[in-house]
């Protein structure tokens, strides 16, 4: 078995702006995407989507050969956003960590809106924008592949920039360890989604749910650029020997940007914020809101409803 | 299976077994805000923070070596970051890393372990977790047992057939079929639900009422965490 292909981050390992930032923009993001889900599924929503979670879970048990006698398994969370669509595929991520979180201590619950971001909102973001641009062409089965790869790689490049943006210490060669276990887990769950996506369109082809045949540049250049932010921002936060320090740097910037738009409250600012530590935390807060908006921004023009 | 104990254990009585699911809720949290702030984490703080978890476990009835044990599952990621922390020569980390980690999960444990499931997953909901995403945990949580036993008796039945080392495309096209049949499955749920009135909420046989005993308990257990919390430093 391969060590990891998700990274689940236990309570204890990020630091409070880290994971009070995350907490307070990616689980509203969940409520809207759930609310965005209601409305794409007409059918069976609920119990759907539970029962698609179980079979995440149980599809674990299925072993899937790696070269060299090792075995890995399927991570799916590629595999829902292509049959489900993105805002289901996050929901059914979301309540996958949750059960994970309180069941079975796989990740924690203070950082389980920093898990839910990485892969329930990145992960299928990442997975799903491939997918949605090249999935219909002759490039339909490197789309999928894509999606896979980039899911896995999106979510575990950004859970190790949150350890590193807290602190965590990790030298370069451990750093360039867990790249490569991470690179090796993203190709081969990209393997094996073509894989079971092809089974699928064979057996029950009406679930697959088809790209529309249009390409938007637009989205492929804000894709690119999301997924590049991520792999920069892991590898700026790894070559800087304190990553604490770098990310006190960003948010600092983060923190000016906030005062242009919070003017009226200047006066009120050194008062409330007085604390670095709650201005830090502040500033984390709005800057994950940035980026959560941007994702919501993204997530809406990727999952208009086709025209087909 | 992991979660049979789980199950057991949170259909036990105790004390904490009888406390309303959103006042552990909210005490778990508070615990674990106060563990994550604790900078530096010293072994006085540790062991202190141990022994209300262990109180809690005890006051709970259940079972502390088997619990200790279970909680046991961060180790591994816990301690390969430990271990680059100890490479680059931050000890204090590596020890905060793992202790934290672990008493996080071990304190998780105990609310799961006190709390079945839909009771929790009610009390999420009413503490302000979206309606459409309890249904779906709880959905999940229900068909993890049937679907993961499919599995298993696919996976049997290609080990019966000669299957036992599968290739890539055999794999795959197990995953297919345990997926349309769990596709299939879910729609099936759901019309039998609908036609016996499923409205879109999992009704309990009582709806929870919070009680002296659970405002006292809410009281006294963050109140704890927080003078412990207060007791080991002020905020960094």
């Amino acid at each position: 078995m391969l060590p990891w292909d998700s990274v689940h981050i236990p309570d204890g390992f990020l630091s409070t702006p880290v994971w009070l930032a995350l907490d307070v923009t990616g689980l509203p993001a969940v409520g809207l995407l759930a609310r965005r889900a209601r409305r794409e599924l007409e059918e069976a929503r609920a119990p759907l989507l539970g029962v698609m979670g179980a079979f995440v879970f149980a599809a674990q048990m299925i072993n899937f050969p790696v070269a060299a006698g090792t075995s890995a398994h399927l991570v799916g969370g590629a595999l829902l956003a292509i049959t489900l669509g993105p805002a289901a595929a996050s929901v059914v991520m979301t309540a996958i960590l949750a059960v994970q979180a309180f069941v079975f201590q796989d990740g924690g619950i203070l950082a389980l809106g920093a898990n839910v971001f990485n892969m329930g909102i990145a992960g299928v973001l990442a997975a799903w924008l491939p997918y949605r641009l090249w999935g219909a062409g002759r490039h339909r089965r490197t789309a999928i592949f894509a999606a896979g790869a980039l899911s896995v790689i999106v979510s575990a490049l950004l859970a190790v920039s949150e350890l590193l943006a807290s602190g965590v210490p990790v030298r370069p060669a451990a750093l360039a360890f867990l790249l490569v276990v991470f690179a090796v887990s993203a190709a081969v769950e990209g393997v094996i989604t073509v894989a079971v996506v092809r089974g699928i369109e064979r057996l029950s082809p009406r679930i697959v749910r088809h790209a529309t045949p249009e390409r938007s540049w637009g989205l492929a250049v804000c894709g690119a650029g999301a997924v590049l932010l991520a792999a920069v921002g892991g590898l700026v936060a790894s070559t800087n020997p304190d990553g604490l320090q770098w990310l006190g740097g960003q948010l600092d910037i983060l923190g000016r940007i906030t005062n242009l738009f919070a003017a009226p409250l200047a006066e009120y600012r050194a008062r409330w914020l007085g604390s670095p530590w709650i201005s830090k935390a502040a500033a984390g807060t709005a800057g994950a809101l940035l980026v959560g908006l941007i994702c919501v921004a993204l997530g809406r023009a990727a999952t208009r409803p086709r025209s087909a | 299976m992991h979660h049979v104990v789980l199950e057991r254990w949170s259909r036990g009585e105790s004390f904490l077994h009888a406390r309303d699911a959103r006042v552990k809720v909210l005490v778990l949290l508070v615990y674990l805000v106060a563990l994550a702030t604790t900078t530096p984490m010293t072994a006085t703080a540790g062991a202190c923070y141990a022994a209300l978890v262990a109180a809690a476990i005890v006051a709970a009835r259940l079972p502390l070596a088997g619990l200790a044990l279970r909680a046991a599952t961060v180790l591994p990621f816990a301690g390969t970051f430990a271990l680059f922390s100890v490479l680059a020569g931050d000890e204090a980390r590596a020890l905060s890393l793992v202790s934290k980690s672990y008493l996080s999960a071990a304190a998780v444990l105990t609310l799961a372990g006190t709390t079945p499931l839909p009771k929790l997953v009610r009390g999420l909901e009413s503490l302000g977790v979206p309606r459409f995403l309890t249904l779906v945990i709880q959905f999940l949580y229900r068909y993890l047992f049937v679907i993961s036993e499919q599995a298993q008796h696919m996976r049997m039945a290609a080990l019966a057939r000669g299957g036992g080392s599968l290739r890539l495309a055999h794999a795959a096209g197990a995953a297919a079929t345990l997926f349309g049949r769990s596709y299939a499955r879910a729609e099936g749920i759901h019309g039998a639900m609908l036609a016996r009135g499923f409205e879109g909420r999992m009704e309990l046989l009582a709806e929870a009422r919070l009680g002296p005993a659970d405002v006292l308990f809410l009281l006294g257990g963050a109140g704890l965490a927080t003078v412990l919390r207060l007791a080991m430093g002020t905020l960094a």
